[in-house]
């Protein structure tokens, strides 16, 4: 469909559409590289980017995992051709595997994609103080424990079911376009089933791309994200015996002190019939056979006879690149460096990640119909920061306070046995908002942190002299 | 004496071996170098304190029938040993946990400073060889238990006799000197603005900075505590060098 004039308010004359401008008419000029001007009957701002003849816009999402997957079911939903590439359909992927409870709503989650409900945490400090928290959680309230290639998986089904198209390959480079609304070009290595082979060779033009392929994302480096720091997660999967798995059925626990990881935490976390013991760094990855060993340690007791079935590790970013857009080029995801401090959560941002770039694309580009600019994609990193900033700077500065020495970490621990620091730590992790809390408890908490805070390292300080 | 000994299984996790021994026989901790899957019977003995609290048991455990097995070439096939010969913490006056406030009564009150003492010596133990974390005997003590006049008493009030001693001494020559070269008395002087503020400035200043690394301290925290705002910010850089 190419030009169309609509009548002027005034009456039907036959105007010969060329040239007729009123505040309310609008004109559409044949397609052309040139930029058009443009007035709508809607309160939107002047659109200046030109219609897309002949076709919806095409997108590219490089990366099937839950931010590949939300996004091009997004812009599916959309009207856009979409295409997703990926590169291995049944990656199990080393992962915690925890979804917040909001995860499970704002995506339409099955529930039968959750192996596990964990109700229960157990936190340790260094002195082995153990603080159990989940009191203040509502029988509705759970944190979802799932395997990420089911979970990749389905997220990728629901996208081809409404419309886009999943391929397996991988992701070679991509030519970035010499003039203002020229298309992308991605060379990608079409697998096409075939296991083991190179793949072809196939070049793909779209108008937008949308980086989704994780923490070493190639598209990153093609736009010059720049690098961030990341952490290294180490984590064995050990299958325990049937009592000891018990224990486990619905509680996952948090190990801190130096012994496990100097800047992070150790974790015993609950999988489908089996648990996964881990730990992370950023400062000492050299280290972190050393810290694993010590976080088997530490749970010893609760994981005895149990025989490791699977080693893994993977990097976790730490914070964003310096630029996440760049062009029609997003980052979300890992890509972008999306996951949280002190948690390390990264699941449901990605997602929420995929989904909202999509959404500013599928907006910016009226259900596909006209050309995005850059413009059009810095909404999403807009409203991401506006949306989740308060949550990653809290994150951020308890990270900063509580992981930063022993002592600290003991305060931490002796902390989480209050009651209002597990209902604002779960409200806040399970719904992703920052509530604001009661200012005379948050004034109790404060104090009382201050003087966890100052016991412990006033003990660290006889602890150096003796 | 001899001692016995009891063989680790996942439905008794906890033994206790005592042995008392006349030698005190120093056993190396680390146990990374430990390679003894079999048994043994050993004993040791943690150093004796002043007050004699303390005595470490050494576990050995026979690990062969239930090993952990590394289905890829796990590179550190040691770290099935690791748990092998273990001393935990032992102390007469920890008891399910938490340390027993009676056993700490000194003149009919409970001795604080000991049970700080007692609480700092575990704590160093731990951090020097961490334990396993055990459901069957949980920790549960919270150091605020003990009150806060007593943690005041032990670690405030020394520090504060220090710095306040050390302002007054200088705060005096101060008064003298200015006082010399002013002519201006110590009663007139605190009636002056100017010297109102330098005071205030001067206890601010010895509040924060009492060594010298606390200046830098101080520094650090403050690029600390913007840092990660800067690496969120820095997508909205680029959008600026644009404009």
């Amino acid at each position: 469909m190419a030009s169309v004039a609509l009548k002027s308010f005034v009456g039907l004359r036959q105007s010969s559409t060329e040239n007729h401008r009123s505040s309310i008419a609008s004109l559409t000029k044949p397609l052309s590289s040139t930029q058009i001007h443009y007035r709508r009957l809607n309160v939107v701002a002047g659109k200046s980017s030109p219609k897309v003849t002949g076709r919806n816009l095409r997108v590219a999402v490089i990366g099937g995992g839950p931010a590949g997957g939300a996004a091009a079911e997004t812009l599916a939903k959309g009207g856009v051709e979409t295409i997703l590439i990926e590169r291995k359909m049944d990656n199990a992927k080393p992962c915690g595997g925890a979804i917040p409870l909001c995860m499970v709503g704002e995506f339409d989650l099955p529930l039968d994609i959750i192996d596990r409900r964990v109700t229960k945490m157990k936190m340790i400090s260094p002195s082995n103080v153990a603080v159990d928290i989940g009191r203040t959680l509502k029988p509705h309230e759970y944190i979802g424990m799932v395997r990420r290639e089911i979970l990749d998986a389905y997220l990728r089904d629901r996208a081809s079911a409404a419309g886009a198209t999943i391929i397996n390959g991988l992701f070679v480079k991509m030519d970035k376009p010499t003039e203002k609304y020229k298309p992308y070009v991605i060379h990608y290595n079409s697998y096409d089933g075939k296991a083991g082979s190179a793949g072809k060779k196939v070049s793909i033009e779209v108008d937008a791309v949308i980086g989704a392929d994780g923490a070493n994302s190639r598209v990153a480096k093609s736009i010059d994200a720049g690098d961030y720091e990341y952490a290294i997660a180490f984590q064995e999967r050990i299958k325990i015996p049937a009592d000891k798995m018990q224990y486990y059925e619905d509680l996952a626990e948090m190990y801190v002190g130096d012994d496990v990881s100097p800047d992070f935490y150790g974790w015993v976390f609950p999988k489908c019939d089996h648990v996964a013991v881990g730990t992370g760094t950023v400062t000492h990855k050299p280290d972190i056979k050393k810290f694993q060993l010590a976080t088997r340690l530490r749970a010893r007791d609760k994981i005895l006879g149990g025989k490791i079935i699977r080693v893994e590790a993977h990097p976790i970013p730490e914070h964003p690149r310096p630029r996440r857009l760049a062009e029609r080029v997003a980052l979300v995801g890992d890509a972008a460096g999306y996951v949280t401090k002190c948690s390390g959560e990264g699941i449901y941002f990605a997602a929420k990640s995929g989904r909202m770039c999509a959404e500013s694309i599928v907006e910016g580009s009226e259900n596909g119909k006209r050309m995005v600019e850059e413009a059009d994609l810095r909404k999403y990193l807009e409203k991401w920061d506006k949306t989740y900033w308060p949550t990653y700077k809290v994150l951020d500065v308890l990270q900063k306070v509580f992981y930063r020495s022993n002592p600290a970490r003991e305060a931490f621990v002796e902390m989480c046995a209050d009651e209002y620091v597990q209902k604002m730590t779960f409200d806040s992790y399970l719904y992703k908002k920052v509530a604001p809390g009661n200012p005379l408890e948050d004034l109790k908490l404060a104090v009382n942190t201050i003087g966890s805070l100052v016991r412990a390292n006033a003990l660290r300080k006889e602890m150096a002299k003796i | 004496m001899s001692s016995s000994m009891a063989l680790f299984s996942s439905t008794t996790p906890h033994l206790s071996s005592f042995s008392s021994s006349s030698a005190k026989t120093h056993l190396p901790n680390n146990p990374f170098l430990s390679f003894k899957p079999q048994r043994h019977l050993l004993s040791g003995s943690f150093r004796a304190t002043e007050n004699g609290s303390g005595a470490g048991i050494l576990v050995e455990e026979n690990k062969a029938p239930e090993p952990k097995e590394a289905s890829t070439g796990n590179g550190a096939p040691v770290a099935d040993d690791v748990a092998d010969s273990l001393l935990k913490f032992e102390d007469p006056k920890w008891v399910s946990g938490t340390w027993d406030l009676k056993q700490f009564q000194k003149d009919g009150t409970t001795d604080w400073d000991a049970v700080i003492d007692a609480e700092v010596k575990r704590r160093k133990w731990l951090q020097d060889t961490p334990e396993s974390s055990n459901n069957d005997f949980p920790v549960v003590f919270d150091t605020s238990i003990i009150p806060w006049w007593a943690w005041m008493k032990r670690f405030h009030l020394p520090e504060a006799e220090l710095l306040n001693g050390r302002a007054a001494m200088v705060g005096f020559f101060m008064a003298y000197f200015v006082d010399s070269l002013t002519g201006v008395g110590l009663v007139d002087q605190m009636g002056n603005f100017f010297c109102k503020t330098l005071l205030f400035v001067a206890v601010a200043g010895v509040l924060l900075i009492r060594k010298n690394e606390d200046y830098d301290n101080l520094k650090k925290l403050l690029d600390e505590t913007t840092f990660y705002d800067k690496q969120w910010q820095a997508t909205w850089q680029d959008e600026k060098k644009k404009e």
